[in-house]
């Protein structure tokens, strides 16, 4: 009998069947074994598809033919296969004794990059750009393993992660690209934008990690490699684009107190300056973006060698650039965002993060220790960061705050005042910059108490768009900064008891209301039906509205019914996880009082 | 003396270098063991020696003299008898030795510490002489035991006075065990404590020279057991190179001295190809840079020659809940962790928020790994499809439906009730000019109210529960047919002119039977009704639904039976019954005759067939319901719409115009629908159901065919009791010309709703 999907001789195979294969069909077109084909697919980007008829069954996973073509007709398939002869042959030779061939082998290991992949996977930088999650949050946590023989992570791969993501950093931070930061639990998330993508990664705390044995290193390590030499790339492309070398030579002194980030800081900067000297020369010539790029350049740079000196030749340059377009609204708000103040971090806050922190938002920033730009001792200190139950030695002219601040302060894009956050006490909670409250449909006390100050620093205090940026260069600023905060908290109140008043009128007017909609209610159902009572309404009421809801599903198509209840289920559930919360916090309101 | 230092001299070289044959060890040795025996016995000594000199020659012997008492057990079989011999002379010559004293050195080892020093000298003579002593000490231990019970377990003589046996047979008493005071007292009082050892065997301390400790100290530190034995002496090459006047082999130089190596040639080119071709590199390649400007913009414009790529979705981004300090509401209580335990655990939650004061405390995630690990496997494992998210308000997707106040009058709410039944009430039916409504009821009555008050007009009462009234359509001819078990009888209601009371009388005589057919006269009999004085008409089944034809002189009755006798028609004009002209496939359910054209509908379990009644055979048309069980049907006015009620509370709408499938299904009910209807002149249709609830619709069928009908909902009715053993609504009939609504319940009451 013939099977049933009989396919008679000579007939190609159609539609699914053709287009797809399982993967141990795509092992054995390849001749390669598994962990190859994994390797392969992971450096190139093969991922299984779904098709719409699995032919082959459920439980199979399923690659297109075409993908697989992609693998056979790869460079890099070969090059592993000699990779696999190579090493063998150096087992033979070491096998055989034969110390010699071994020693020459082993000065010929084959190579192979993966620039090529990189470019066929990444047609455009944007592209890189938007893939570049993943890669972050993997360099990152790699940058803080700890080397392990058993798991195959040399030294060498830890540094160059640790480097490349302080390569990363300083950029972001030099651009005053990052955008949101938040701490959690399981570390610290930063949020960029760069040429319009948003990229969010993850840094883990900077504690020792663990290695856990349920996770296949192998596995780890193939995409680190690809990560590795991306994120490679993506820097050199940004610090191109700034007109630095790449890759950087960093101040070894600094580098070997653990301050690498401020070293490529300082390096960047100093690399920045020296080229100044250059576009100078042959502006004219150069095409007119590259023109914007060093004049945009050339007012960071300055800015930061002068930060408050020559307002008049900074007002002057500013003027002068400004026929072209400059950065958008919110690099400019996020650059000088911490301008003229002076952060001095205490020795058991995470100075790693607030390093790329405070720079990325126009702070300037020492620490305790060698190679610190200036001293505690400083008097222009306005902000002094603590992590300790109490601060020994208090200077008056400062504020003591605790690392929270910094981080509210920056997803609020307004300066907070600081009582709350200030050395021994528990800080109010640190909510997620990423949550849209009101999609969620709770909103937490903190939230709306920073929005309300937010109203307030619009309303009154931010300068106008419009005048903005002369506005951000002013002197004057020097001063409104330090002011600010005091101001704030006496609007703060001041809004408090406003809205206060407001709410309770609105409130008096609602009970009025929800009065004259019962009378209303009850003459209604008068008129219709005399025998039903008057607690029986809402019930009618919400039984008119079940059936009205009943009816119009009713009439639905199939399709969309489903579409229609699944909505509901999930609508249901979100719900359900905010009422909980509202629950809680009922609960934990009612302990209070 | 002299000449037998000399022969010890040798002696020593030879233990140095055990495994050189040297002739002159060979000879020495032999001395070396000759010299006990000529202690011994002399007499014996000739022969001995030439045994010795015979056996001798062989370097195991020289291996056995060196460690002679440690394994006198494995040797070649071939030199057994020898050695056998070798080492008897031994033990014979120790157990002398007590006796002979002393012309050698051989009593060392017995004078104990007295001789330390002398031996400590390391002359070379006192070193084989020791040799020699220690090999018979050895020997001595596998001899000299006085007790003779060999290797027993001792613990036989445990509970016995003595320990064994001597050489001569007699019980060797057991020493009298010490006070354990005593005992103790006396070891710390002899400073030699540490050096004596109990043998059990022989029941004797034994002390240890300091000799012995010291050879014992040497070989717990796995070093050699006699001290001047060094392992690591320089080789001394014995044959003397220099002025020797004749080569050793007079062999001329052979020509491949002369001649450069082939070998060396062939390795030399190797190596030259092998640089030649790259292979072999002497300077280092020099370091390329590992980035370079990748993307420049004037390729900016090239496209991926990958398939679609369908970039992975980005990880979600964390809420309030994963902060360090999250506000308190997020975190759960006591309680609520504690159920997370009992859930499965695919339901448990993956992450649970906690709360640290200050940021110095917070410690390291102990899933970072993990989950970056997953992420991987994610990317290159999970297949990636492109889909759609809708992102719409749910209440946009219902389909907008015309305000339901241009489509009045319908009845929406109940107006009147009609008490009076004892039971369920299970059929219903209206009279065509609208005034009177009769019901059948599982007590056992039918009663006909009228409409507009409510009263209880005329009752009949019958032994049993009644399944199906219908009144007559004619309205001059006001009778009833109401079904019940296996009879169908015609009433007489009794209203109307006295004409037309005589029409009906004379209608309902039976005064002359025609003739019924053989096959119809074994499904029916025709009967008066004694009790009511209508007709009775009996079959042989239990009746299940009624039907008239519109002019009112046909009656269709439905048996759940099958094949050709589940229907018949009855002519009451003629009191003839007829049987259809054509086989029905499956149990009938219910009939429905055509309003204006001869054609029936006969609804089967899943389908529905459409038949011509003039004509035999085939069906015009098979209905295809797609549902389970067919419980009712009703046909529009205009008879090209059916609506067909299941019992698992769906409803088709059907245009027989348009397709034998359904228009429109409408799953409205989550119990059995009992009964659909149709209104005669509204567009208005309904149905009920079980879950005590009725669905009034409004059912537009438009003239042009080009429009589909337009269904709307309309109201859901509800008032009847859903308590009441499962039984709902069980009847719906529209009023004839109001939009009124009449339901029987199974709460024995019947409720006219209105607009």
């Amino acid at each position: 009998m013939a099977p049933k999907h009989y396919r008679p001789a000579g007939k190609k195979k159609e539609g699914n069947a053709a287009r797809y294969m399982t993967r141990s069909q795509a092992l054995k077109h390849l001749q390669v074994n598994l962990n190859l084909f994994r390797r392969l697919c992971i450096v190139k980007g093969i991922f299984p598809r779904e098709p719409k008829k699995k032919v082959k069954g459920n439980h199979h996973t399923y690659y297109h033919v075409k993908d697989i073509a992609f693998l056979h007709h790869e460079p890099l398939l070969e090059k592993f296969r000699e990779i696999k002869t190579y090493q063998k042959k150096v087992l033979k030779a070491k096998a055989k004794k034969n110390e010699e061939l071994a020693r020459l082998l082993l000065t010929r290991q084959p190579t192979y990059k993966l620039d090529r992949l990189i470019r066929e996977r990444y047609p455009t930088f944007i592209d890189a750009l938007r893939d570049l999650d993943d890669c972050l949050t993997m360099v990152h946590l790699f940058a803080v393993l700890p080397a392990s023989d058993r798991e195959k992570l040399e030294v060498k791969r830890v540094h160059n992660c640790r480097r490349l993501s302080h390569e990363w950093q300083a950029y972001i931070s030099r651009t005053h690209a990052l955008r949101k930061v938040f701490v959690s639990v399981k570390g610290i998330y930063y949020q960029a934008e760069l040429e319009g993508q948003k990229i969010t990664w993850l840094t883990p705390h900077a504690i020792q990690q663990v290695f856990t044995n349920d996770v296949d290193f192998g596995v780890l390590l193939t995409f680190l490699e690809f990560y590795e030499s991306l994120l490679s790339f993506i820097n050199f492309k940004l610090y191109h684009t700034m007109n630095v070398k790449y890759p950087p030579i960093l101040d070894s002194r600094l580098e070997a107190l653990a301050a690498d980030l401020y070293a490529l800081s300082r390096y960047i900067d100093a690399s920045s300056r020296g080229m100044v000297v250059e576009p100078k020369v042959d502006a004219s010539s150069s095409s007119q973006s590259k023109d914007r790029e060093e004049s945009e350049l050339r007012l960071a740079q300055l800015q930061h060698q002068l930060p408050s000196s020559e307002p008049g030749a900074l007002m002057h340059l500013v003027a002068d650039n400004n026929k072209e377009v400059e950065e958008d609204e919110e690099t400019r708000v996020c650059k000088s965002f911490f301008k003229d103040l002076k952060f001095f971090l205490s020795r058991e806050v995470p100075r790693e993060s607030l390093l790329f922190v405070l720079p990325a938002f126009g702070g300037m920033v020492s620490w305790e220790g060698e190679g610190a730009p200036f001293k505690e001792d400083d008097e222009s200190i306005t902000h002094h960061i603590i992590d300790k139950p109490s601060a020994g030695h208090m200077y008056l002219s400062r504020e003591y705050v605790q690392p929270q601040w910094i981080y509210d302060c920056v997803n609020a894009r307004i300066i907070l005042p600081t009582e709350k956050y200030m050395v021994g006490r528990i800080p109010p909670p640190h909510l997620s910059p990423f949550v849209d409250n009101e999609a969620e449909g709770y909103v937490p006390d903190y939230a709306e108490q920073i929005k309300r100050l937010q109203a307030a620093a619009r309303n009154e205090v931010l300068p106008l768009p419009g005048v903005g940026k002369e506005d951000l260069q002013d002197p004057q600023n020097l001063l409104y900064a330090g002011v600010m905060s005091r101001a704030e908290e006496a609007e703060a109140a001041e809004n408090k008891k406003k809205m206060a008043a407001k709410e309770q009128q609105y409130h008096e007017e609602l009970k009025l209301e929800l009065k004259k909609g019962k009378e209303v209610v009850v003459e209604g159902d008068s008129d219709v039906v005399a025998e039903s009572e008057e607690e029986a309404a809402p019930d009618a009421a919400k039984m008119q509205l079940a059936d009205d809801d009943a009816m119009s599903v009713l009439t639905m198509s199939r399709k969309k019914r489903k579409l229609y209840q699944a909505m509901q289920i999930h609508n249901e559930r979100k719900n359900e996880k905010v009422e909980l919360i509202k629950k809680r916090k009922s609960k934990l309101n009612a302990v209070q009082d | 003396m002299s000449k037998k230092s000399e022969e010890l001299d040798d002696g020593k070289m030879r233990e140095t270098r055990s495994k050189s044959k040297n002739d002159s060890a060979i000879s020495k040795k032999q001395k070396q063991v000759v010299k006990p025996v000529e202690k011994e016995v002399k007499s014996l000594k000739e022969e001995e020696e030439d045994l010795l000199v015979d056996s001798g020659d062989d370097s195991d012997y020289d291996e056995d003299s060196m460690s002679g008492s440690l394994n006198s057990d494995d040797f070649d079989s071939d030199i057994f008898d020898s050695e056998d011999d070798g080492s008897q002379r031994g033990t014979e010559e120790d157990e002398g030795h007590g006796q002979e004293g002393l012309d050698d050195n051989d009593d060392e080892s017995e004078q104990g510490d007295g001789e330390v020093g002398e031996e400590e000298d390391g002359s070379d003579d006192e070193d084989s002489e020791r040799e020699v002593v220690e090999e018979s000490d050895s020997s001595e231990d596998e001899v000299a035991p006085r007790n003779t019970v060999g290797d027993v377990p001792l613990e036989w003589y445990k509970d016995e006075t003595h320990i064994g046996y001597d050489i001569a047979g007699k019980k060797i008493t057991k020493k009298e065990k010490q006070d354990k005071l005593d005992s103790f007292l006396a070891t710390m009082d002899d400073s030699k404590n540490w050096r004596k050892i109990h043998d059990e065997y022989n029941d004797e301390e034994v002390e240890l020279t300091k000799e012995e400790s010291k050879l014992i100290r040497r070989m717990l530190k796995g070093e050699a057991p006699h001290a001047d034995f060094d392992p690591y002496a320089p080789y001394v090459d014995w044959f003397k190179w220099d002025d020797a006047i004749h080569p050793l082999s007079s062999a001329p130089e052979p020509k491949r001295r002369f001649i450069p190596s082939k070998w060396e040639a062939k390795k030399v080119v190797k190596y030259v190809r092998a640089i030649r071709k790259g292979l072999m590199k002497f300077d280092k390649p020099e370091e390329k840079p590992d980035a370079y400007l990748l993307w420049d913009d004037s390729t900016s414009d090239q496209k991926s020659k990958h398939l679609t790529y369908i970039p992975p979705p980005k990880p979600k981004l964390p809420g309030h809940e994963e902060s360090y300090n999250p506000s308190l509401e997020y975190i759960p209580t006591e309680e609520e962790k504690a159920s997370y335990e009992l859930m499965f655990e695919e339901d448990r939650p993956k992450f649970i928020p906690k709360r640290f004061t200050s940021l110095r405390s917070i410690p390291a995630y102990e899933n970072a790994l993990k989950e970056s690990f997953e992420r991987c496997l994610d990317l290159y494992l999970c297949p990636r499809v492109r889909k759609k998210r809708i992102n719409i308000d749910p209440e946009s997707l219902k389909p907008k439906l015309p305000s339901r106040k241009d489509l009045r009058p319908y009845p929406n709410s109940c107006y009147l009730e009609y008490k009076g039944h004892t039971g369920a009430v299970t059929s219903l039916s209206t009279e065509s000019s609208g005034q009177w409504i009769a019901s059948g009821s599982k007590d056992g009555s039918v009663r006909i109210w009228e409409v507009e008050t409510g009263r209880c007009l005329k009752t009949w009462q019958f032994d049993e529960a009644v399944k199906c009234v219908a009144w007559n359509p004619l309205s001059d001819f006001s009778i009833l047919a109401v079904a019940m078990g296996r009879d169908l009888i015609i009433l007489n209601t009794e209203l109307g002119t006295d004409e037309e009371q005589s029409n009906i009388k004379e209608l309902l005589n039976l005064g002359n039977l025609p003739e019924q057919s053989a096959y119809v006269a074994a499904i029916v009999t025709w009967l008066p009704d004694e009790l009511y004085g209508g007709i009775k008409i009996r079959h042989f089944k239990n009746i299940s639904y009624i039907h008239w034809h519109r002019k009112g002189d046909y009656l269709s009755t439905v048996m759940s039976s099958g094949e050709t006798r589940g229907i018949v028609t009855h002519q009451i004009s003629k009191k003839l019954t007829h049987k259809l002209p054509y086989k029905i496939r499956g149990l009938p359910v219910c009939t429905v005759f055509h309003p204006s054209r001869s054609i029936i509908f006969i609804a089967t379990r899943k389908n529905v067939r459409v038949y011509d009644l003039l004509k035999d055979g085939v069906p015009i048309k098979k209905l295809e319901t797609g549902m389970r069980e067919i419980s009712s049907m009703a046909i529009h006015p205009g008879g090209d719409n059916l609506i067909v009620g299941s019992k698992e509370g769906k409803m088709c709408w059907f245009d027989m115009d348009l397709s034998s499938k359904p228009y429109k299904t409408l799953k409205n009910h989550p119990k059995d629908i009992t009964n659909v209807a149709f209104h005669r002149s509204y567009p208005l249709f309904a149905s009920c159901s079980e879950d005590s609830t009725a669905y009034v619709f409004h059912g537009k069928v438009y003239s042009d065919l080009n429009e589909n009908p337009l269904i709307v909902p309309l109201e859901i009715l509800r008032g009847h009791s859903s308590s009441t053993n499962g039984g709902g609504v069980l009847d719906c009939k529209f009023h004839p010309r109001q939009p009124w609504l009449f339901t029987a319940g199974a709460d024995s009451i019947i409720k006219l709703y209105c607009h």
